[in-house]
């Protein structure tokens, strides 16, 4: 184990208060100014099932989760029986409950790791402290403050400071964090093998998801109508534009389907604003007419498609990223469109306002890829990147379609007194008029074609992340980069090619690190090796070594260490 | 300078049959927009594919020309982005009881402040002659041989039950009323549905001109008709399906309904557009709300 990072991990069922748990948990570590990456897994379902929140800590900053916990705290029997094997030697499992009845290989397991079981009744000592049974996680909480070694005091204001304004009796609330801290249970032993990182000062991070930094970097492009439709993972940036509307003053819609959605938002670029939408793969399917109508018509479109794994309704809340070829190649007909990746929530925030910009400036379509391990998971993050500048391309009126070399053609916002156009997703002349004459036909389509040579000379190359003299480069998108930022903390001899744009794609890196000799592994969140594929189709580089996941889970550092080491 | 109906035109001639009720409807709401003083560059219409979709091209004003079923939509969108501008949703009856019909339903349950004009000509027409909802049941039609299998849709009905805030019938070859009906629809604050019965000589021979006079009957020439009464509303539109005549003429408005917009909490108060308010946004004040 690392020394630098340890994890704890709470498993129940849906509806159980897990996720309260897990961010009073957070929110409480990050007082003390370390760094946290939490996640959650969920099935799809209300209540029942098997869930887990878990919190990863480091003294530096972290992005994905270890495979292994120190600390497991489980409030049902099927998550106690899920989450043992994975409980690292030393570690302790808070099981909320009756004494269980543990299997022969659970027997050997606790053995052979030195593993402690504590039975803690939260329920009870929650009403014996004139709490109520909810305040059942506050005693657990405060039973792993006691096991962390951390000042309670800290955990008690920051609790108190989440439930400020919630109608919660705070006075009940902290005597069940502190019976839990001094509950008897608590033995010395117990502590043995939980060692936190020392903590680097006491600055306290941003902590906020995928999907929080792309409603604010959306925001903070200037957009201001957002249209919406739900489907996990992308229905919270919905929630949080929704929330903030009193503050943010946006026009937010939830529209009767995705196709309505993506109508809409064209509609709303049309005349000038910046509009949103995101959608997970069944509701972009939906979108693609519409796609492919802006991608004729030049009108600009963002739409964030946040990806699970799996076709048709797929496994609806687990991650994964294989609709990589869906966002580049879906649509009818030939048309420009960039496709971006976010891969955390730094670039979250910056390249949703970057996708705008593209997209009013190339006015193209332009798909902000995400991914649920991604839109969910909660980053500690240092501080926002700087805002991007709104750049929009708008020009004086003359010919809305006018041919010219870069393939962009002047645009103007609708305005009283400005020479009216048209956007017509009929095949056109310069001035609108629809034609379906050769020579137009062909001059016109290799007009838009040229805006995607235009737009690959703009866009950067993909960044090197970690020792560029080591044998072993990883290449990859999205969540991938996550685990390979923690893992090149932890090995010197693998460095991580990173692609924030799929579409166009720059990829004469990958040649000059073949060219090297390096050894050049692909790693995808997807079955099919779609990204290998696109480079393959638009370079003609194959890469032959491949480590592809697709089993709804992200990559961890111990899945790539594990394949290192096969 | 006063407007002039070759304002809300563009170059380009329209490319519609001979006798096409299209040429009608297009005169009426140039026409409208003219008497109402409604610029060219301060009108958006959105078009449906289809015969009325290519009068896209014979269109001054900005325009944009959708997809089949899509334009109520795409209208709503440039609607929600700048309400001064007119936004007119151009649709056929295929396009708008075929495959975009969720539109209509959440336009008229939302009630957006735009005008819906049903291009209504009893068929897919572009496309040759098949049948949409409204081509009545037996008719023989492209690839039915042996005629139209299914009942047709009571449209009327169907609107009227959605509780429109504006549902009026017009005629394409009735031009001084369509013109009266498509101003009051314009000025109409909220979603306003206009059905415009439509002439195609092509693929719709049976009802010509005569068929229609002999059909149709307007509104204003009924003794004690309110258009502000919805039971007067509901009894005409079941007279409609009893003696299958077309009543043209305002069949219902309320004017007590408030539009989505003006619902919307976040906008309360605010006179700017969201088309004039892209800016950078300062965002330090919602870092609060994460996670």
């Amino acid at each position: 184990m690392n020394s630098n990072r340890l994890a704890v991990k709470f498993g129940g069922a849906s509806g159980q208060g897990i996720n309260t748990a897990g961010r009073m948990l957070t929110q409480s570590i990050n007082r003390t100014g370390l760094y946290t990456f939490s996640t959650r897994e969920y099935p799809s379902l209300i209540k029942g099932g098997i869930a887990s929140y878990q919190v990863d800590v480091s003294n530096k900053e972290i992005f994905s989760s270890k495979r292994k916990y120190q600390i497991l705290c489980t409030m049902s029997e099927a998550s106690f029986h899920k989450y043992l094997p994975n409980l690292s030697e030393n570690g302790v499992i808070i099981h909320d409950g009756e004494e269980m009845e543990l299997t022969p290989e659970e027997e050997i397991h606790i053995q052979k790791n030195n593993l402690h079981i504590v039975y803690l009744h939260s329920e009870k000592i929650a009403l014996e402290n004139g709490g109520t049974e909810i305040m059942g996680n506050a005693v657990l909480l405060g039973f792993i403050w006691k096991l962390l070694k951390q000042d309670p005091q800290i955990l008690v204001e920051e609790v108190l400071e989440m439930l400020s304004g919630k109608d919660i009796d705070t006075e009940a609330e902290t005597k069940c964090l502190l019976a839990g801290y001094n509950h008897p249970l608590y033995r010395e032993e117990l502590s043995h093998g939980i060692q936190l990182p020392t903590s680097a000062g006491t600055h306290r991070s941003l902590l906020i998801t995928g999907n929080e930094a792309i409603a604010l970097g959306a925001l903070a492009a200037g957009m201001r109508a957002f249209y919406g439709y739900p489907m996990t993972p992308a229905t919270s940036i919905f929630k949080f534009l929704g929330d903030t509307a009193h503050q943010s003053k946006i026009v937010i819609k939830q529209a009767e389907n995705e196709i309505t959605a993506a109508l809409m938002s064209m509609g709303s670029m049309y005349m000038g604003t910046r509009a949103l939408t995101a959608t997970s793969g069944g509701g972009f399917d939906l979108m693609i007419e519409t796609i492919s109508c802006c991608g004729m018509s030049e009108t600009p479109l963002v739409v964030v498609l946040a990806q699970r794994i799996g076709s048709g309704t797929g496994v609806p809340t687990w991650t994964g990223s294989g609709d990589l070829y869906t966002a580049v190649k879906g649509g009818h007909g030939d048309f420009p469109r960039c496709v971006i990746s976010v891969s955390d929530a730094t670039s979250c925030f910056s390249l949703i306002q970057k996708a705008f910009n593209i997209a009013d400036k190339f006015q193209l379509p332009v798909i902000l890829l995400s991914e649920k391990q991604i839109a969910e998971s909660i980053y500690s993050v240092e501080k926002l990147p700087k805002v991007e500048k709104i750049d929009r391309n708008v020009v004086s009126p003359s010919k809305r379609y006018e041919i010219t070399d870069s393939g962009i053609s002047p645009r103007w916002i609708p305005t009283k007194g400005l020479q009216p156009y048209i956007h017509t997703s009929d095949e056109h002349t310069e001035d609108g008029h629809s034609t379906e004459e050769e020579v137009e036909v062909k001059a016109m389509s290799d007009k838009r074609l040229r805006k995607v040579t235009s737009l690959k000379n703009e866009i950067p190359e993909p960044t090197l992340y970690g020792n560029p003299n080591s044998d072993i480069v990883f290449v990859g998108y999205g969540s991938t980069k996550n685990a390979l930022l923690d893992t090149i903390q932890l090995n010197e001899n693998i460095s991580y090619l990173h692609f924030d744009y799929i579409y166009p794609l720059k990829a004469d890196k990958v040649q000059h690190l073949l060219n090297d000799g390096k050894r050049v592994i692909l790693l995808e969140n997807n079955q099919d090796g779609q990204f290998g594929k696109l480079l393959a189709e638009e370079t003609g580089i194959k890469l032959k070594e491949q480590y592809l996941k697709y089993d709804g889970r992200a990559f961890s550092i111990d899945d790539i260490l594990d394949y290192l080491n096969r | 300078m006063a407007l002039e109906l070759n304002d809300y035109n563009s170059k380009y001639t329209p490319t519609w049959c001979p006798g096409c009720g299209n040429f009608g409807i297009h005169v009426a709401l140039k026409k409208a927009l003219m008497e109402l003083n409604v610029h060219p560059s301060e009108t958006f219409i959105s078009f449906d594919i289809g015969c009325n979709g290519n009068g896209a091209d014979t269109v001054g004003t900005y325009a944009f020309k959708t997809l089949h079923g899509r334009s109520i939509p795409v209208a709503i969108g440039a609607h929600l982005a700048n309400r001064k501008f007119t936004v007119i949703a151009d649709i056929g009856d295929g396009g708008c009881y075929h495959e975009g019909l969720d539109h209509i339903v959440n336009a008229i349950k939302s009630n957006y402040d735009i005008t819906i004009l049903i291009h209504n000509n009893m068929n897919f027409a572009l496309t040759t002659g098949q049948a949409t909802v409204t081509t009545p049941v037996g008719k023989k039609m492209y690839a039915l041989p042996k005629g139209k299998p299914e009942r047709d849709l009571d449209t009327n009905a169907f609107l009227m039950s959605l509780k429109p805030t504006f549902f009026a019938k017009g005629y394409s070859g009735d031009l001084p009323l369509l013109t009266e009906i498509i101003k009051k629809a314009i000025q109409h604050k909220g979603c306003s549905i206009v059905d415009i019965s439509q002439l195609c000589p092509t693929y719709n021979k049976e009802c010509n001109p005569e068929w229609f006079n002999n059909n149709i009957i307007k509104i204003d020439s009924l003794e004690n008709y309110s258009n502000k009464s919805i039971d007067d509303a509901n009894d005409l539109v079941k007279e409609m399906a009893k003696t299958k005549k077309i009543y043209t003429g305002i069949i219902y408005m309320n004017d007590s309904v408030p539009t989505f917009y003006d619902n919307l909490d976040s906008r309360k108060g605010i006179i700017s557009e969201i088309s004039e308010e892209v800016k950078e946004y300062n965002i330090k004040d919602l870092l609060k709300y994460c996670n």
